[in-house]
């Protein structure tokens, strides 16, 4: 049986950086809200690379990152026909449904709208996100 | 004052009911189709101008539509689109008729007729053969004074529907624009409201020209403007107010439900300037002074897709005066000509 290590949840290893959970506790396909900020930061695992985005919509200021994580359809000029793509990196807001890549934190349908990005990282088995 | 007049809507018709069938290819000309009066809804004193009538059909007469139009209302330039009474249960009548339509304007109002050189016209189409319609505006495509192609505003099918992709195309590669105009009452339609008929002619007029808003909405969520780039679509009958509400909610709606239409690849506004005309006339307007008219045009582009419609020879027809005053010297050009210069080709040059 494997013993889970105890982890330091919440420590600030600085003033800039907090532990968010364990490794093993953001699977691929998963999200965790990490408690920082106003409004919280949505840390995200998009097969096996984290991301992590304020859960603050750029729209009207909804909870960007309770809603559920898509793919989105874009226009592929060269095959002249609709693809689907980003899977599993495109949080959807549950106010209006405005489509945030959360690699980026840049709205699909217009580049000038953006949520704050956040660097996050693994480090001894624990997420830790830098503020 | 501020240059060129274009008359984006005018049209002419028939002396009366027989002179269309000069123009029908022998296997149809026995055939019996509806005469271009109106059967329902009737303006007070009939549905054209009543100092219009004269021996024939008011704009029936070349020569006295142009002493109208170029002398007394100082047009330059007027687009024809005669009305073809709508989708016909008989479709290859029906392209018959669009047919001897387009050979009639060509040889009564852009040959005999047309000494000064300012008539231009529509080809009028059947969108319910496709084949049909292709074929005709490849036969008129090369006419010089031919500058749009002509369907009724009702229609069976949404025109941004895939399956009219061929004659949009054929039409772009024309260089012409597509123009939707109310042009029905005998054929197979829909009625005029999503609720049925209307009961009176001011209802009807008050909501009839409202009905392009379904086929706008569709041309701009459908990948039409992807299979064709080129497509330019004339809403001659007007109604540009409904334009603001409508491409607001568009606008909005697309933020958030975009995935679904992938090929609308910016705002759905942003393809009014490049794609989209609507005719102005009074009826657009607001009434007196009840909105600023140049903020009322400024607001969501109306300014940059509204062209000047007299809708002669019909009862509510406008003179060019009616429409510009309180605008700015820009708008008014942009209603007067720059907006038409921009999708009629050669409609600029050749009337300087």
């Amino acid at each position: 049986m494997q013993v889970r290590q105890p982890i330091n949840k919440g420590a600030r290893r600085s003033a800039r950086e907090y532990v968010v959970c364990r490794q093993e506790d953001l699977p691929p396909g998963r999200m965790v809200i990490a408690p920082v900020g106003k409004f919280g930061v949505g840390v995200y695992n998009v097969h096996g690379i984290l991301y992590a985005i304020n859960n603050y919509c750029p729209h009207m200021g909804g909870p960007l990152c309770s809603g559920n994580v898509y793919g989105t359809n874009l226009w592929d000029d060269v095959r002249g026909r609709a693809e689907h793509v980003l899977d599993g990196r495109i949080a959807r807001c549950p106010w209006h449904a405005w489509e945030i890549d959360v690699a980026t934190g840049v709205s699909v349908a217009d580049a000038r709208k953006r949520t704050r990005t956040y660097d996050v990282r693994v480090e001894n088995g624990e997420v830790v996100l830098t503020r | 004052m501020s240059g060129l007049l274009i008359d984006a809507a005018v049209q002419p018709f028939c002396r009366d009911g027989r002179e269309i069938y000069d123009y029908m290819d022998e296997v149809n000309r026995d055939r019996g189709f509806p005469d271009v009066e109106s059967q329902w809804y009737q303006a007070p004193g009939g549905d054209y101008d009543e100092s219009l009538y004269g021996k024939g059909y008011p704009g029936s007469d070349p020569e006295i539509a142009s002493r109208h139009l170029f002398e007394d209302d100082g047009v330059d330039v007027a687009i024809l689109n005669p009305r073809t009474r709508g989708n016909l249960p008989d479709f290859q009548l029906n392209t018959a008729v669009c047919s001897a339509s387009n050979r009639w304007l060509a040889h009564r109002w852009l040959d005999e007729g047309n000494p000064h050189g300012r008539f231009r016209g529509t080809i009028r189409v059947n969108p319910e053969d496709v084949p049909g319609s292709v074929a005709e505006i490849e036969r008129w495509g090369d006419h010089p004074l031919m500058v749009q192609v002509g369907v009724p505003l009702q229609s069976r099918d949404l025109y941004g529907r895939p399956r009219f992709y061929p004659i949009w195309a054929a039409a772009a590669e024309a260089g012409l624009p597509i123009c939707i105009s109310t042009n029905g009452g005998a054929g197979l339609e829909y009625p005029p409201t999503p609720t049925g008929h209307a009961r009176t002619y001011s209802q009807y007029i008050a909501f009839m020209a409202y009905n392009y808003v379904y086929h706008l909405l569709n041309i701009l969520t459908e990948p039409l403007f992807k299979e064709v780039p080129g497509a330019v679509f004339v809403f001659s009958d007007g109604g540009a107010e409904q334009l603001t509400p409508f491409i607001w909610k568009l606008d909005t709606l697309w933020l958030g439900v975009r995935d679904q239409t992938p090929w609308v690849d910016r705002p759905p506004s942003e393809y009014l300037k490049d794609h989209v005309r609507l005719g102005f006339s009074r009826l657009d307007k607001p009434p007196g002074d009840s909105v600023p008219i140049v903020d009322w045009l400024a607001q969501t582009g109306k300014e940059d897709v509204v062209m000047y419609a007299s809708n002669y020879p019909f009862w509510w027809r406008n003179h060019p005066d009616d429409l510009y005053e309180g605008t700015t010297k820009e708008q008014t050009e942009k209603v007067r000509w720059r907006n038409a210069g921009e999708v009629y080709r050669g409609v600029t040059a050749e009337a300087a």
